[in-house]
């Protein structure tokens, strides 16, 4: 019997995809388009990513049990379709290779300084292969035994960084301007884009109405964490916030267990990594997925080193952390949110103009 | 087949075995020399600096119960550099074990460089070093950098490192001293509103000392005799965007300290006249701060309205006086508000001094002027720098007695 993936575990991953975007550059970032009223942000978009989001699991509503490929091939049909899919899949596929090239460079800056930084990413890959390898219900179920430790240390390392935090720092309260925060907002949808790539999995699951169900908890649980995450980032590095690259690994660093326990960061390395290798072990096996569709490829397994490598290969290509962070990652920031929000908002309008909604009505009346 | 699988699983688990030692970052105790302070000084070359290393060796100390080894517990070398990060590299045609910044205590800077505007890029390249961590304390001292680490021969903690992290904390935990790690540093100079203050240090005595009330010496001023290093930890250098600019003594470091909301301050014992006699008897007085300071601004006029009520809880310590408190509830009233017109007046005279002399505030209080701002633009707009020496500041102690002291014994030598 094939196994299924539950809710918990589907819920588990896409709260560590998306919230482990606060431990790297995220919380920066929104710091230096909104200022002090960075924390906002993450809620916001989270509202506006609502709208597209509930049309699209509206729609997947209608086809009970299908995944995204079915649902794009009966709406699009072949052609639109292959497009559509193939444009999905080059971007989240850059999305894969430079955000896990952001985390090979956080440990090399900050854990490994003189190991060669391909080396760091071949064994960060490896390990993220053979996650994916093992399938997405294998995936599901170290999701869903690590979170409680992953949020719990992210809790502690967030209430340890309170000492030393000043609450005035989040005033002005409206940071840099109410324009600013709109602005912001709408690309800061990009962060909840996993979202949308995350049903393809639902073919995996038991049943859509669990999908359904955990993307809601696990979208108004990311808001809520992202935007507590930069909230606490702010008011303990205040104006600093805008120049610290990574500002939880920079927090980690900073404070201590008292005297005794002073350089604690060696504490929440192995667990974040345990986040990171979850959250790209899945992100790995979607991609492989959406790729084996496209070229129908039955075998869907064996490809995954094979993109592994090429991903490594792009991941690469920047010369340095900085060109990674300042132009590769924010073009794809950029692009993804807004494209994602498209595809989804094409495929209810199609369904919409096709009658769909009208048949699915017709058919319970019946 | 079922070998083969078996072979593969072993050979993937050898393999990643292997990368646990670290691969290239594999790291030895004994082949590292740990850098517990650093010295900047200002070269004879134009450009360059002079870095001083103090270097702790791992061995010493290690060891329960007198084992150990018979080597050394510091070495202290100094040279020309142009930065402290390849000083790393040139350190080593001298030191035979790999130098590591990794458990830097204190960057100790002299007094003469860190007024020179060069300062602030030797010191910014702290940022870029990842081995140095933000909660390293930044240090002014008097002499030469490289002088001071040589004069300064502590007796008790012979291991460096101990001996600046207790020095530091104490005197961070008595307020004699700022909490000025590099965190609070590039905060400060990253607002670019307030100042920043650092913690004074020198391994030098003044000649012709004069004794003075317990806190208003800064380092150097205190005239100790006995079998001592000589190393004075006391008072502050005032930093406004990143350069020195003058230098505080321990007294109103402590006030500056109190105000502060943003340091602990655990163990302030402090000297005030007894006001119940005249032939110069002090009280002494343990200061505490259970709570925040309570912070009203109004920014609209064309001069600021500022008012402070700094909370404080005092414990009496001492009766030179020998007054009876129980028998007498007015003079507990007296005495509370003797207090409150003491600080007060203690607490102007530091206030003046910042906005004439500094003309900027030695803590964070530019912070809680934001609240009142909508954005950024208006509080840029509102010129924070230029407004704070015109501002009207009002600081109010409010003030607890806590405890009388040991009553019992005073009632005795009164009856008898």
């Amino acid at each position: 019997m094939k196994q299924q993936l539950g809710i918990r575990e589907y819920t588990s991953i896409a709260i560590l995809m998306i919230g482990a975007k606060t431990t790297e550059n995220t919380p920066s970032s929104l710091y230096s388009e909104a200022q002090s009223a960075a924390w906002m942000i993450p809620i916001i978009s989270g509202g506006f990513f609502l709208i597209p989001l509930f049309l699209l699991l509206k729609t997947f509503s209608v086809f009970q049990g299908k995944d995204l490929f079915a649902l794009i091939q009966r709406l699009l049909g072949k052609y639109i379709g292959f497009f559509v899919l193939l444009s999905l899949f080059i971007i989240s596929s850059l999305a894969f290779s430079y955000d896990t090239r952001m985390y090979t460079d956080i440990i090399h800056t900050f854990y490994f300084r003189t190991t060669p930084l391909v080396v760091l990413y071949a064994i960060f890959l490896f390990v993220c292969v053979y996650g994916a390898k093992k399938g997405i219900q294998h995936i599901g179920s170290i999701a869903y035994i690590t979170i409680w430790y992953i949020i719990l240390s992210f809790a502690f390392a967030l209430i340890l960084s309170t000492k030393d935090n000043s609450i005035q720092a989040i005033y002005p309260l409206w940071g840099s301007g109410i324009q600013d925060i709109i602005k912001a907002s709408i690309s800061g949808t990009t962060l909840f884009a996993d979202f949308i790539i995350l049903t393809v999995i639902i073919s995996n699951m038991s049943s859509t109405k669990d999908f359904t169900k955990g993307t809601w908890i696990a979208l108004i649980l990311n808001a809520i964490h992202i935007s507590a995450a930069v909230f606490i980032f702010t008011c303990l590095f205040d104006r600093s916030l805008e120049g610290v690259g990574y500002p939880f690994h920079t927090a980690i660093r900073y404070f201590s267990f008292g005297n005794f326990l002073s350089n604690v960061e060696t504490l929440f390395l192995p667990i974040w990594l345990m986040a990171g290798f979850i959250r790209f072990a899945a992100l790995l096996y979607i991609c492989t997925k959406i790729f084996g569709h496209i070229f129908h490829i039955k075998e869907v397994e064996y490809l995954t080193p094979t993109l592994a490598t090429i991903y490594l290969l792009i991941g690469i290509i920047p010369e340095t952390p900085l060109d990674v962070a300042l132009e590769f990652k924010a073009k794809i920031r950029l692009i993804a949110g807004p494209a994602f929000l498209a595809i989804s908002l094409l495929l209810w309008a199609v369904a919409l103009l096709k009658g769909e909604f009208k048949h699915a009505k017709n058919k319970k009346g019946m | 087949m079922q070998k083969i699988k078996k072979v593969c699983k072993l050979l993937i688990i050898m393999t990643t075995i292997l990368s646990l030692a670290g691969c290239w970052d594999r790291e030895e105790l004994e082949d590292n020399a740990y850098v517990i302070g650093l010295g900047i000084d200002r070269s004879e070359h134009k450009g360059k600096i002079k870095v001083t290393m103090l270097i702790a060796n791992p061995e010493v100390g290690s060891m329960q119960g007198g084992g150990g080894s018979t080597e050394k517990p510091r070495e202290i070398i100094s040279f020309d550099a142009n930065d402290f990060i390849v000083a790393k590299a040139t350190a080593n045609s001298i030191i035979s074990r790999d130098i590591s910044y990794e458990l830097l205590k204190v960057i100790v800077v002299s007094e003469d460089f860190a007024k020179d505007p060069d300062f602030l890029p030797i010191i910014s390249s702290t940022l870029k070093d990842k081995e140095i961590r933000m909660d390293s304390y930044l240090a002014v001292c008097k002499e030469k950098a490289s002088e001071y680490f040589l004069k300064n021969q502590p007796r008790m903690e012979t291991r460096p490192h101990k001996y600046f992290q207790f020095m530091i904390e104490h005197g961070i935990d008595n307020g004699l001293i700022p909490d000025s790690t590099l965190f609070r540093y590039f905060s400060a100079l990253d607002r670019g509103t307030d100042l920043f203050i650092a913690m004074y240090t020198t391994a030098e005595k003044e000649k012709n000392l004069s004794f003075k009330e317990e806190d208003q010496y800064t380092a150097g001023q205190l005239d100790v005799s006995g079998d001592l290093d000589d190393t004075q930890f006391s008072g502050a250098a005032v930093f406004k965007n990143g350069v020195m600019i003058d230098t505080l003594t321990g007294l109103d470091t402590r006030i500056i300290n109190i105000w502060d909301d943003t340091t602990d301050i655990k163990d302030v014992l402090v000297n005030i006249p007894d006001p119940f006699i005249d032939n110069n008897k002090q009280l002494a007085l343990r200061v505490t701060k259970t709570n925040n300071n309570k912070i009203r601004m109004n920014l609209k006029g064309v001069r600021p309205k500022i008012d402070i009520t700094v909370p404080m809880t005092f414990t009496i310590m001492s009766n030179p006086s020998m007054t009876n408190y129980i028998q007498d509830p007015q003079k507990k009233q007296f005495l509370k508000e003797y207090l409150v017109k003491y600080t007060t007046s203690l607490f102007e005279n530091v206030q003046e001094k910042t906005q004439t002399e500094l003309k900027g505030s030695p803590y964070p209080l530019s912070v809680y002027a934001r609240k009142y701002f909508k954005t950024y633009q208006e509080f840029e707009r509102f010129n924070w720098v230029k407004s704070y020496p015109n501002a009207d500041i009002t600081l109010k102690p409010i003030i607890e007695i806590e405890d009388y002291g040991v009553q019992r014994k005073v009632l005795n030598n009164k009856e008898g």
